[in-house]
C-alpha cells in the first residue's frame, strides 16, 4: 500500500528539543489505560528499561558525552514506527488483526489477534510486545483519536515540541527547512511514519541503520505465497487437460 | 462375485483418511491464513478458533504420518530395473501406446510420491510445531515460518496429482482405499509382480 500520499499522518521525533521529561509517556498509559508496572533500576534514569505490552512509548536515555558538554544527554523517543512497508502487517495470519487506518498509523485489533506471536519476528524495530493471553499490543499512533481529528496522546502532551503530529510530507519539510541534515525513516520501509530529526548519525542516537525487513519473509511473501495457488491451479489445471486430451488409463492396454 | 485379494489392510485405510481429511483441512486453513480468506474464517467461528482447529488437527496429521511409515516406506525404498523403465514411458500417462513394465504393490510413482509426504510431511510438522510451541526464539520462528511455507508448496502440488491419479486417472483405484480390496483379475493386470508374490499368479 503506497501512503506516501497528502494525507498521510506522522509524528515527527527531534531529540534535541526533547528535556526528558516522560510526559509522553504517562500520557500514553492515561489514554490507553495501561497500568504502571514494577521495574528495576538499572543505573540508568531511563524508565522503563524497554517497551511492554503496558509500556507502548518511552524516552530512550542515551548518555553522550561530546567536547562541549561532558554530561550530554540524547533523549530519544521510542515505540511503533508505522512503516509504509510493515514487516508486521505482511506476516500476520490473521484477517484484520494489524491494519492500515485512512492516515497511514498500523493500529490493531485484539479480538481478530491470533496470539501467534510471528509479527515481533517480522519487525524490524522490535516493537510488538503481548498481553498475557498472547494478543499483541504496540502503539497504534492513536489511531481512535487521529480518526476523529485530534492528535495523538502523546504529541499532545508533549511540551518542547519534540514531538509533533501532523502531515507527513509537512513535517519532513520542516525539519529540512529548520536545518536538520538526517530526517531518519524519510524512505525506509517505504518511508516511516515516525520520522525523526538528527543534526549527527542516527546511528549516535541509538536507531537501526538499515532496516529491513528479514529476507525469509520477503521471500515467502514475494514467491512462496504465489507459488502455492499457482501450484495448485497450475496442477488441478494440467489434471484436467490430461483427461481430457490423454484419458484414463485402460486396462485392456497393460 | 469375482474373487477378490486384499491390498490394504483396515488400519492402513483408517490411518490413510485421517492423513488426508487432516491435511486437506489442514490445507484449506492454511490458504486462510496465507491469504486472509474470512470466509473460510468465519466457517471455524473466527481465526482464533480456526488456529486452534489448525493446531491441533496439525496432531493428528503428525501421529498418522508416523504410521504411514510401518505401512509404505520398507516398500518405497526399493527400486528394480522395472521401475527404471517405467520412468522412461512415463508410467504410460503421456500415451496409452507405450508398453508399462509389470509393476508390484505400488508403482514408482506412488512409491516417490510416499518419499515425499514422508519427508515434507516430517518437515511441516515439525516446523508446525516450532511456529506454536517455540514463540521465544526468533531464529526458530522464522526458520520454521518458511520451512512450513515451502512444504506447504509441494502439498499444494502433489496432493492434487495423488488425489487425481487414485480417482479419475485410474478407474478402479479409488476402491482399494474404502474396502481394502481388489478383484484378482484386475490386480493381475497391474500389479503382476505383487500378485505373484503373493503365490496367485
Ligand atoms: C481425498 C482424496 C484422496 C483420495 C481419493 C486418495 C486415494 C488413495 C488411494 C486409492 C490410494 C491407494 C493407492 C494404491 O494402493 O494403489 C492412496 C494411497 C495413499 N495416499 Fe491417498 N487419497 C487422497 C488423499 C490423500 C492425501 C491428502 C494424502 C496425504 C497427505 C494421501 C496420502 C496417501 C499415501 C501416503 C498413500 C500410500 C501409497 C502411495 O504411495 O500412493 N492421500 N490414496
Ligand atoms: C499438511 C500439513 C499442514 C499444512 C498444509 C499447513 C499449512 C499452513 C499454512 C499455509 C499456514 C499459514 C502460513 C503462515 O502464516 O505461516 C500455517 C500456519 C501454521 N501452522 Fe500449519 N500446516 C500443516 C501442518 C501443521 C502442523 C502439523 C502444525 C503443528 C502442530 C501446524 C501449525 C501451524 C502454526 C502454529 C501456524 C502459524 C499460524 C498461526 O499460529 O495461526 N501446521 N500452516
Ligand atoms: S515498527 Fe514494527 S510493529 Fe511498527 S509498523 Fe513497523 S513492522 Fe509493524
Ligand atoms: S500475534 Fe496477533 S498480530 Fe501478531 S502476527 Fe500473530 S495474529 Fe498477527
Ligand atoms: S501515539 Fe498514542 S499510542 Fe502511540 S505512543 Fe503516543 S500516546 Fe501512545
Amino acid at each position: 500500500m503506497a501512503n506516501n500520499t497528502k494525507n498521510r499522518k506522522a509524528i515527527l521525533v527531534t531529540p534535541e528539543l526533547c528535556i526528558g521529561c516522560r510526559a509522553c509517556q504517562v500520557s500514553c498509559k492515561s489514554w490507553n489505560q495501561l497500568p504502571g508496572i514494577k521495574t528495576h533500576n538499572s543505573g540508568t534514569y531511563q524508565n522503563p528499561p524497554d517497551l511492554s505490552n503496558t509500556a507502548f512509548n518511552l524516552i530512550n536515555f542515551i548518555e553522550m558525552p561530546s567536547q562541549e558538554n561532558p554530561a550530554r544527554w540524547l533523549f530519544v523517543s521510542r515505540r511503533c514506527m508505522h512503516c509504509d512497508d510493515a514487516g508486521c502487517m505482511k506476516i500476520c495470519p490473521a484477517a484484520g488483526a494489524i491494519y492500515r487506518t485512512p492516515e497511514g498509523a498500523v493500529a490493531f485489533d485484539s479480538d481478530k489477534c491470533v496470539a501467534c506471536k510471528l509479527c515481533v519476528n517480522a519487525c524490524p524495530f522490535d516493537v510488538p510486545r503481548y498481553n498475557d493471553q498472547g494478543k499483541m499490543s504496540k502503539c497504534h499512533l492513536c489511531f481512535d483519536r487521529i480518526g476523529s481529528g485530534m492528535e495523538p496522546a502523546c504529541t499532545k502532551t508533549c511540551p518542547t515540541g519534540a514531538l509533533k503530529y501532523g502531515d507527513r510530507d509537512e513535517l519532513v519539510k520542516t525539519a529540512k527547512v529548520d536545518g536538520f541534515s538526517t530526517i531518519y525513516g524519510e524512505n525506509d520501509l517505504g518511508g516511516l511514519g515516525a520520522v525523526y530529526a538528527f543534526k549527527e548519525a542516527p546511528k549516535l542516537y541509538g536507531m537501526k541503520e538499515n532496516p529491513v525487513i528479514p529476507s525469509s519473509v520477503i521471500f515467502w511473501h514475494k514467491y512462496l505465497k504465489p507459488l502455492s495457488w499457482i501450484g495448485l491451479g497450475g496442477v488441478v489445471a494440467a489434471a484436467a487437460i490430461h483427461y481430457l486430451a490423454i484419458g484414463p488409463h485402460k486396462d485392456e492396454e497393460v | 462375485m469375482a474373487e477378490m485379494v486384499q491390498k490394504e489392510s483396515g488400519g492402513a485405510i483408517l490411518n490413510h483418511w485421517a492423513l488426508a481429511i487432516s491435511c486437506i483441512l489442514l490445507m484449506i486453513t492454511g490458504f486462510a491464513f496465507l491469504f486472509h480468506l474470512e470466509w473460510i474464517g468465519s466457517v471455524f467461528g473466527g481465526f482464533n478458533t480456526m488456529k486452534t482447529v489448525h493446531n491441533w488437527v496439525g496432531v493428528i496429521f503428525s501421529v498418522s504420518l508416523v504410521f504411514t511409515m510401518f505401512q509404505y516406506l520398507g516398500d518405497s525404498l526399493k527400486y528394480d530395473a522395472d521401475d527404471a523403465q517405467w520412468f522412461k514411458v512415463a508410467g504410460g500417462y503421456l500415451s496409452h501406446k507405450v508398453k508399462v513394465p509389470p509393476m508390484g504393490k505400488h508403482n514408482p510413482g506412488q512409491k516417490l510420491y510416499y518419499l515425499g509426504i514422508a519427508l515434507f510431511g516430517l518437515l511441516i510438522a515439525l516446523s508446525g510445531f516450532g511456529i506454536w510451541l517455540m514463540k521465544e526464539n526468533t531464529t526458530i520462528m522464522l526458520l520454521s515460518h518458511l520451512v512450513h511455507n515451502v512444504a506447504f508448496v509441494f502439498f499444494c502440488i502433489m496432493v492434487p496429482v495423488h488425489i487425481y491419479l487414485s480417482t479419475l486417472a485410474n478407474p478402479g483405484t479409488l476402491p482399494i482405499m474404502l474396502s481394502g480390496k481388489v478383484p484378482l483379475a484386475l490386480a493381475k493386470k497391474r500389479y503382476p509382480k505383487w500378485v505373484k508374490a503373493m503365490g496367485k499368479m
